[in-house]
């Protein structure tokens, strides 16, 4: 397959698989999810609007990531006196936001994970070459040991997410204890971060040949 | 609803000394099918002007002591004057002693849907215009309905429906007595045009419809108000047909449906790790109602985000800013509004709001009678046009289903289609995933668990155990 198509089209779960392999995971969608990338992609919806629906789609895309996290089973005693068979999340995660628009999904990794640490990457990329440099990185200390979730909402070519991946590297942090949290990303982008980091698990909302890069302007409201 | 006559002390009050087992909230109306049970009992209370209708109401409604008790007057019916009538009217040259002088049409759609159970609007009438005021009264959920008027026994139609009928017998003097009292002290009218409406109108009125309508009574009280022994009577009869209508429906919602596989009308929020640990944290019985509060508002917005994916689709195509158009979905739905079922169902509204933008909000307070064990209604606050909206209805838990069955009955009493609800809980019990599809085939049933059985108590198992309790902590102390 090609990967980047002519005609203008999402892929579904079934291309995913096939072309990126099982490390590339797709949000469930359902009609809900639709209308909420709809109206991130509308050009006419107001900044009010658009943060506010971004927020909820940010929160949802958080709540699947976090499926990914190690998880052990265990049983708990209900009020009723019942047992109930339930499961415990393992401890030592940490969230890794890329500056600017990896910020965005701050607020909605904090609404399901209270007190959970989060360190920052800022990467600056090259106007023209697209080159993408780490400028700022600041992690919790024991990030080696950690699992981490690393945000970053739009991705067009990879090369920002693959320049912090490098950085999580060099602190110690292994590739497949990665996963990435993203709302929209290109099959370029995907190929290219997926051949650079295969042990990593990606989560997107929607893989679409054509990125909506307004969105940090838009929801920061600098554009 | 702002008319019936209910009566919202805190503490349930039994009326044993008169059999009728009545606490403030008003009992099941209706059956497992979730069909009309019990039809509210229609008295009529007919007689001349100044007769003392309304006092023998009163005191029928006092002596009755019942809640949810509903007055229809006859005069809100009083059709709408034109210019000529209204000067006429002016002149005291208008008839309004005349049977044409009433809406009859409108007042048997009204009768007959209150009879139904069902959501009326009944019209105030201006007598300074004529005409009637923009706003109305709703009425809704009345047990014991009363209609009174001069004509109340005049229409056929009308008289089929009164299961009882009570003629107010005054001389006719001391109706003339206040008449002329009523007219010039309160109103401020003048002794020669009350006295020639009395003789133009009033008094051949009674002569000629309102006198012999006296033959339909099942009753004659005369002397009107004063006449104890007559009103005791009377409430006697009403407490017996009560009794007669009493009704356990949660008794056997509990029994039916073992076995029957899941309805299709069910959607069970999808068992992700994240929503197993969720649900590991609220029902184990250690967690502080801090993490409890926490972890069941994460559950509950992504059961609500579940629910509105549930909603009619279609697709929707926009312009984005880099340039092509994008074809995407968008919800047929406008206007949905979040009703929640006090106490418990109340924890969700925040999430329903975090995902609607001014959404409206109605609450519906159901409460379990602790003698009868039933669902008992004691207030609702609705979106005027709630029939308009979507409306999803929230309850953290469902165990039999007995007080979100009431929830929408009282929905369908207000005119949603059934097909527009969808009752949303974090947890439900299968008998009442049941008992609720059985009833309602077409309500939407979302939840994020569904656990096989419920307890004596009918407290879901495994459960959660008292989710209003522990999520507002007011659990009993003693409980260790």
């Amino acid at each position: 397959m090609e990967i980047i198509d002519n005609d203008i089209r999402q892929w579904d779960a079934n291309d995913i698989k096939e072309q990126f392999g099982d490390n590339l995971m797709l949000l469930p969608s359902n009609d809900n999810i639709k209308e909420l990338q709809t109206i991130l992609r509308d050009k006419n919806t107001s900044r009010s609007d658009f943060k506010f629906y971004a927020d909820r789609l940010i929160r949802l895309v958080i709540e699947e990531s976090l499926n990914k996290l190690p998880f052990t089973d265990c049983e708990v005693v209900t009020p009723t006196g019942a047992l109930y068979k339930g499961l415990k999340y393992g401890s030592g995660n940490c969230g890794v936001s890329i500056v600017r628009s990896g910020e965005a999904m701050e607020q909605g990794l904090r609404d399901c994970c209270r007190s959970i640490r989060i360190g920052k990457i800022l990467v600056e990329s090259d106007n023209d070459t697209h080159e993408a440099h780490v400028v700022y990185a600041k992690f919790p200390e024991d990030i080696a040991r950690r699992q981490v979730l690393l945000m970053y909402p739009i991705m067009s070519t990879g090369n920002t997410v693959k320049q912090a991946v490098n950085v999580l590297t060099q602190h110690g942090v292994k590739e497949e204890r990665i996963i990435l949290s993203n709302l929209f990303c290109t099959p370029a982008a995907a190929q290219a971060v997926v051949d650079y980091v295969p042990k990593m698990k990606i989560l997107t909302s929607e893989l679409h040949p054509v990125a909506p890069n307004h969105f940090g302007q838009k929801y920061f409201g600098t554009d | 609803m702002s008319q019936s006559n209910k009566r919202t002390t805190a503490e349930s009050i039994l009326h044993a000394d008169r059999r009728t087992i009545y606490t403030a909230g008003r009992p099941p109306w209706y059956n497992c099918t979730g069909g009309q049970e019990v039809e509210p009992f229609l008295i009529g209370i007919g007689g001349a002007s100044a007769s003392g209708k309304t006092t023998v109401a009163t005191k029928i409604i006092e002596s009755l002591n019942i809640p949810w008790v509903t007055i229809v007057s006859m005069d809100s019916f009083y059709k709408v004057l034109n210019e000529k009538q209204h000067h006429a009217a002016m002149r005291n040259e208008y008839n309004f002693d005349h049977p044409d002088a009433f809406d009859i049409e409108l007042l048997i759609t009204v009768l007959q849907r209150l009879k139904e159970g069902k959501k009326v609007e009944v019209p105030i009438y201006n007598y300074v215009t004529h005409s009637r005021e923009n706003r109305t009264k709703t009425m809704y959920g009345a047990n014991v309905i009363i209609f009174e008027g001069i004509l109340a026994f005049y229409n056929a139609d009308v008289l089929k429906l009164l299961d009882m009928k009570v003629f107010v017998d005054t001389d006719a003097d001391i109706r003339l007595a206040r008449r002329l009292r009523r007219d010039i002290v309160q109103r401020g009218r003048d002794l020669e045009g009350v006295l020639k409406q009395y003789l133009t109108h009033v008094k051949p009125a009674y002569q000629s419809y309102i006198a012999p309508s006296m033959a339909h009574a099942d009753i004659i009280v005369p002397r009107g108000g004063d006449n104890h022994v007559a009103i005791a009577l009377i409430v006697q009869h009403v407490h017996k047909q009560l009794r007669l209508r009493g009704f356990k429906v949660r008794e056997k919602l509990a029994v039916a449906h073992i076995g029957q596989p899941l309805p299709d009308s069910l959607y069970v929020l999808k068992n992700t790790p994240q929503v197993q640990g969720l649900h590991t944290f609220i029902r184990n019985k250690d967690t502080p109602r801090d993490e409890f509060i926490f972890y069941s508002k994460r559950l509950m917005r992504l059961v609500i985000e579940f629910a509105l994916s549930l909603m009619p689709y279609s697709d929707h195509e926009v312009d984005t800013p880099q340039g092509f158009a994008y074809t995407g979905r968008k919800c047929d739905v406008e206007k949905i509004c979040g009703v929640s079922i006090l106490r418990a169902g109340e924890t969700m509204e925040q999430a329903v709001c975090d995902v609607c933008k001014d959404i409206r909000i109605g609450k519906i307070l159901i409460q379990t009678n602790q003698q009868t064990d039933e669902p008992e209604l004691y207030y609702l606050r609705l979106p005027k046009d709630i029939k308009d909206y979507r409306v999803v209805l929230m309850d953290a838990t469902v165990a039999t289903g007995a007080a979100a069955i009431m929830a929408i009955r009282v929905l369908l009493d207000h005119d949603v289609p059934e097909r527009h609800i969808s009752l949303v809980s974090l947890l439900m019990a299968e008998i009442g995933v049941h008992s609720i599809a059985y009833a309602f085939p077409e309500v939407k049933i979302v939840t994020s668990a569904l656990d096989p059985e419920i307890n004596e108590k009918f407290y879901v198992l495994p459960g959660i155990g008292n989710f209003g309790d522990r999520y507002f902590g007011t659990e009993p102390n003693d409980e260790e």
